[in-house]
C-alpha cells in the first residue's frame, strides 16, 4: 500500500523555516524546518513530548514562534489562528473542541454560519455540512447534538468541519487514538482520496503502521529537535524507532536495585473499563513495576478503574497483607487496605493547593492524629515536620500553603502525605511530570526507598529513561491491553517504544 | 483500499417514527413538560379556581416570566445575572420620575441596557466571575433604587396611561401579557435562527472552541448581558405601569423565582443547554403552582418548601445527575457484594 516515491513533485504550499519555540527556559522546538507539497502526506513522528504537538499549533498560527516563519505558498504567514485559518490551514485538534449541545451541522459550520442579515439560512448550513460529511464518506445525522454521537463520529465531526473550511493543508493530530482498527482504516483511506484531489495533510500518529500505510514522506522529531526526513521508502519501521528514540540504548548506564519481590501483594485481574481491556497484573512486595506506553493507552484509566478511583465494568483487585487477602471494589476500601495513589494530575487532584504543607500531610493521617474527631495541632506538626524532613521538601516550612512550592516540592507533599500510612502498595501515575531534574532524582530515591522497605510500587510513567531506570518489569500497554512484557533487564527505550507503537518486537525474545 | 465508499458509524436514524424519537429525545424541556402537566392535574382537582382566575395567574406568570426569558440569555451561555430584580426596581424608579411617559419609559430601557453592558463590562474587560459581579449590581443598585426614591414609592405623574395599561385588550389579554408573549417569541426566534443568538450556545458549551472557531465572545457575553438588563428593565416599566407607582422594594422576590423558572425549564446553569421555551414552561409550572396554592389556602411559607422541593425535583431528575446517581448506586453495591464475599 505504500505510495510510490516516484509520483511527480507537486509544489510547495506549505513552509516552516527554523521555528524554534521556547516554553520558559525549556526549548520544546529548536531550529526545525519543514515543508510540505501539494498532494502530499507527510508524516510526523516522534515520542511523547517531541515536539510534535507544539510544532503543529505553530502550524496552525495558534503558537507564536519564537523564531523563524512559517510561509503558505510564499507568504509569511502573521497574525494567528485566523490568519492560518484564512490562509487555508486547518487544525483537526487532539483534543475535542466541539460544542456538545449543538448539532452536528452547527458544529461543522461553527463560527461561519451561512446568514441573510443575521438570520441562519438552516438549509444552507445542512447542505454544505452534508457536503463535508460526504466528501469524508461518514454517514452521521447532522441534526443530532454532538453529545448523542459516539466519540468516532465526534473525531470525524471535527474533521469534517476541518474539510468544510476548503483547506489547502489538512493538519491531524492523533485522530486515530479514539478510534477502532475499522474506523481507522476508514479515516486512512479517506485521507488518501483528500491528497488525490491535491489537498496537503500534514499527519501525527504514535502509531507506526499508519504513518506506512499513507505517508509519502516522514519527519522525526525527537526533544524538539528535527532528526531526520525522509521519503517512506527509504526507512523501515525498525528504522524509525530507532530515529525515534536516539539515545544509544545500553550505554545510558541504569543502576538497578538489587530487588528480591516478596508475595503478591497487589493483585489485578481482568479489569475492564472504558479504555481498558482486559488487563492482569501483579505487584510484589519490594518490587517496582512499571506500566509504558503512549498517552492515551490505558494507562491511567487501567490504574483509576483498578483502584476503584473511577468505576470498572469488570475484574477483581485483592490487595494481600500479612497473609490476608482482600477484595477491593471502592478507593475508600483500597485506602483501608493500604493502597496509597499518587495521581497524574497532582495539581487538581492530589493536593488541596491553598491549605498548608501541614494540613495537606495530616489529611490521610487523621484517625491517628485526632482524639475523637478533634484534632491535633502540635501532633500534626510534629508529624508533618518529620515526614516534610524525609522527603526532602524545601524550604522545609510546613506552614506555608501547598500552592506556594515548586512542582517538585509539590510532589515530595503528596509522596509525604501518604508515606505516614506507610502504604503496602503505593501507586505512582507520571510521579516527576513537569518536575525539575534535581528534584526528580530525589524523587526516585524516595520511590527506591519505598520498595526497598518491602512496599509494592506500581509506576504510570511516559518518560522512558525513568521508567527504565526504575522499573524491575515493564508492563507496555496498547489500546488497553498489556502489548507486552520486559524484564528489567531487557526491557530498553526500544523495546519498549516498538510495543507501544505497534510494531513487531523484532529481537527480543 | 476502495474509494468513495461510505461508512455507516452510528445507527442510521430513517423512518418517520425514528427520526420522530430522535427529535423528541433530543429536546431539553421534558422535565418541565411533565410538571406542567402534575401541576395543572394537580390544580384541577385542588384549585380549579386557577383557570378561572385566569387573568391572575397568568399576570403572575408573566412577571417571574418575562425577567426569566431574558436571564436565559445569559444562563445559556454559562454567566450568571443576579442583578435582574434591582435592574427592574431602578428602571421603574427612573420612569416614575419623569413626567413625561414616553420619555421616562425610554430613559427606563435605557437604563437596562447601561446596566447590562456594566455587567458584561466587568465580566468580560475586567475578568470578574459574573456570580460576584452581578452580586455587587444587585446591592448597588437597590441602594440607588432607595437612594433616587428617596426610599419612598415614587407616583406615576401620568396615572392615565398607567390605568388603562391594566385594562384588558381582548378578553383577558391585558398588554403585560402581549409584552410577554412578544418577549418570549423574539428571544425564541433570536436563540434558535439568529447566528448571534445561536452562538450563545457554543459560548456556554465550549467557549475555547468558540474561540477557536472566530466566534466573537465578549461581544456575545456583551449582548447577552444587555438582553438580560433591558428584559429586567421592561418588567420594571410593566410593573409601575400597572401599580401606577414605582416601589424601590420592587422584584426582591422575583430574582430566585427566575432562576427557578429556567433552571426547571431544562436550562443548564452550567451553559449551553436549554432553551426559550424550557424557561417558558418552567414560569408557567411554577405560576400555576404558587397561585393555585395560593387560592388552595396554603400559607406562603408551606409555598415556598413546595417550590423549593419543585426545584430539587427538577434539578435531580436532570439525565445527567440520573446517570451519576446510577453509577454511585452500582458501586455502592459493587462494594457490598465483595465484602460478603470475602
Amino acid at each position: 500500500m505504500n505510495r510510490s516515491t516516484s509520483e511527480p513533485a507537486g509544489p510547495v504550499v506549505i513552509e516552516a523555516e527554523s521555528i524554534v519555540k521556547r516554553f520558559g527556559g525549556a526549548v520544546a522546538v529548536n531550529d526545525v524546518s519543514i515543508s510540505v507539497r501539494a498532494g502530499e502526506i507527510y508524516g510526523l513522528v516522534g515520542e511523547n513530548g517531541a515536539g510534535k504537538s507544539t510544532l503543529m499549533r505553530i502550524l496552525a498560527g495558534i503558537l507564536r514562534p519564537d523564531e523563524g516563519e512559517v510561509r503558505v505558498e510564499g507568504k509569511a504567514l502573521h497574525g494567528g489562528a485566523k490568519a492560518a485559518l484564512e490562509a487555508g490551514i486547518a487544525l483537526v485538534h487532539q483534543e475535542l473542541s466541539l460544542v456538545p449541545e449543538m448539532t452536528g451541522a452547527e458544529n461543522i459550520m461553527l463560527g461561519s454560519f451561512p446568514t441573510t442579515a443575521g438570520f441562519i439560512r438552516s438549509a444552507d448550513m445542512k447542505k454544505i455540512a452534508a457536503d463535508a460529511i460526504e466528501e469524508i464518506g461518514v454517514q452521521i445525522d447532522l441534526d443530532e447534538p454532538i453529545v448523542r454521537l459516539s466519540v468516532a463520529l465526534r473525531q470525524f465531526v471535527e474533521i469534517a468541519r476541518a474539510v468544510a473550511r476548503k483547506p489547502k493543508v489538512l493538519i491531524l493530530d492523533e485522530p486515530t487514538a479514539t478510534l477502532t482498527p475499522a474506523e481507522t482504516d476508514h479515516l486512512l483511506a479517506m485521507l488518501q482520496r483528500l491528497a488525490a484531489k491535491g489537498l496537503s495533510i500534514v499527519y501525527i500518529s504514535h502509531r507506526i503502521p499508519e504513518i506506512f500505510s499513507i505517508c509519502d514522506r516522514v519527519a522525526v522529531l525527537r526533544d524538539g529537535n528535527l532528526i531526520e526526513m525522509m521519503d517512506i521508502g527509504e526507512t523501515t519501521p525498525d528504522d524509525l524507532v530507532d530515529k525515534m528514540v536516539g539515545r544509544d540504548l545500553k550505554l545510558d548506564l541504569q543502576i538497578h536495585r538489587e530487588s528480591n519481590p516478596g508475595d503478591v501483594v497487589f493483585s489485578a485481574r481482568g479489569i475492564h473499563a472504558p479504555g481498558v481491556d482486559g488487563i492482569d497484573l501483579d505487584v510484589r512486595a519490594g518490587e517496582i513495576v512499571g506500566l509504558g506506553g503512549l498517552v492515551g493507552a490505558g494507562r491511567t484509566e487501567f490504574v483509576r478503574a483498578a483502584l476503584g478511583v473511577d468505576p470498572k465494568t469488570a475484574g477483581t483487585v485483592t490487595v494481600t497483607t500479612d497473609g490476608r487477602s482482600t477484595k477491593i471494589a471502592t478507593y475508600r476500601a483500597a485506602v483501608r487496605n493500604g493502597v496509597a495513589y499518587i495521581p497524574e494530575e497532582r495539581r487538581t487532584d492530589g493536593l488541596a493547593l491553598n491549605m498548608s504543607v501541614a494540613d495537606n500531610i495530616a489529611l490521610p493521617n487523621r484517625a491517628r492524629l485526632s482524639t475523637g474527631s478533634v484534632l491535633k495541632p502540635k501532633m500534626i506538626a510534629e508529624f508533618a515536620t518529620n515526614l516534610a524532613d524525609s522527603v526532602g521538601l524545601r524550604p522545609p516550612d510546613i506552614r506555608r500553603d501547598a500552592g506556594e512550592y515548586s512542582g517538585g516540592n509539590q510532589q515530595k507533599v503528596v509522596i509525604a502525605k501518604w508515606l505516614g500510612r506507610e502504604p503496602r502498595v503505593i501507586v505512582l501515575d507520571e510521579p516527576t511530570r513537569g518536575v525539575d531534574v534535581g528534584a526528580k532524582t530525589e524523587i526516585h530515591r524516595l520511590i527506591r526507598d519505598l520498595a526497598d522497605r518491602g512496599a509494592a510500587v506500581l509506576v504510570v510513567s511516559s518518560d522512558l529513561p525513568e521508567l527504565l531506570d526504575l522499573s524491575d518489569v515493564v508492563h507496555v500497554i496498547r489500546d488497553g491491553r498489556i502489548a507486552g512484557t520486559l524484564s528489567g533487564a531487557e526491557a530498553d527505550e526500544k523495546s519498549v517504544m516498538t510495543l507501544a507503537a505497534g510494531g513487531r518486537l523484532v529481537e527480543a525474545s | 483500499m476502495t474509494t468513495s465508499q461510505t461508512m455507516s458509524l452510528g445507527e442510521a436514524t430513517t423512518g418517520f417514527s425514528a427520526r420522530l424519537r430522535a427529535a423528541l429525545g433530543r429536546r431539553t424541556e421534558w422535565r418541565a413538560i411533565i410538571l406542567l402537566v402534575l401541576v395543572v392535574v394537580g390544580a384541577l382537582i385542588f384549585a380549579p379556581t386557577v383557570f378561572t382566575a385566569y387573568q391572575v395567574t397568568l399576570g403572575f406568570v408573566a412577571l417571574i416570566g418575562l425577567i426569566a426569558l431574558g436571564l436565559t440569555a445569559v444562563i445559556l451561555m454559562g454567566e450568571l445575572d443576579l442583578s435582574v430584580a434591582s435592574t427592574l426596581a431602578v428602571s421603574g424608579v427612573v420612569m416614575a420620575m419623569v413626567p413625561n411617559i414616553f420619555l421616562g419609559v425610554t430613559l427606563a430601557l435605557l437604563t437596562g441596557l447601561v446596566i447590562g453592558a456594566v455587567n458584561a463590562f466587568f465580566v468580560v474587560k475586567v475578568g470578574i466571575n459574573s456570580f460576584i459581579a452581578t452580586l455587587g449590581m444587585l446591592f448597588a443598585l437597590r441602594g440607588l433604587a432607595f437612594v433616587l426614591s428617596d426610599a419612598e414609592p415614587v407616583p406615576l405623574t401620568d396615572i392615565e396611561a398607567g390605568i388603562s395599561f391594566g385594562m384588558p385588550l381582548i378578553g383577558p389579554i391585558t398588554p403585560r401579557i402581549v409584552l410577554f408573549v412578544l418577549v418570549f417569541i423574539a428571544l425564541h426566534v433570536f436563540v434558535t435562527r439568529v447566528r448571534a443568538g445561536r452562538e450563545f450556545y457554543a459560548v456556554g458549551g465550549n467557549r475555547q472552541a468558540a474561540y477557536d472557531a472566530g466566534i466573537p465572545v465578549s461581544r456575545r457575553l456583551f449582548t447577552g448581558f444587555m438582553i438580560s438588563g433591558f428584559v429586567a428593565a421592561l418588567a420594571g416599566v410593566i410593573n409601575t405601569l400597572e401599580l401606577i407607582a414605582a416601589d424601590p422594594t420592587a422584584g426582591s422576590t422575583a430574582l430566585l423565582a427566575s432562576f427557578a423558572a429556567a433552571i426547571i425549564g431544562g436550562v443548564a446553569l452550567t451553559g449551553g443547554r436549554g432553551s426559550i421555551v424550557g424557561t417558558l414552561l418552567g414560569a408557567l409550572s411554577l405560576g400555576i403552582l404558587g397561585v393555585g396554592l395560593t387560592l388552595a389556602g396554603v400559607q406562603v411559607d408551606i409555598q415556598q418548601i413546595f417550590i423549593g422541593s419543585v426545584l430539587f425535583i427538577a434539578v435531580i431528575t436532570d439525565p445527567a445527575s440520573l446517570r451519576a446517581a446510577a453509577g454511585s448506586v452500582v458501586t455502592f453495591l459493587q462494594s457490598r457484594k465483595s465484602q460478603t464475599a470475602v
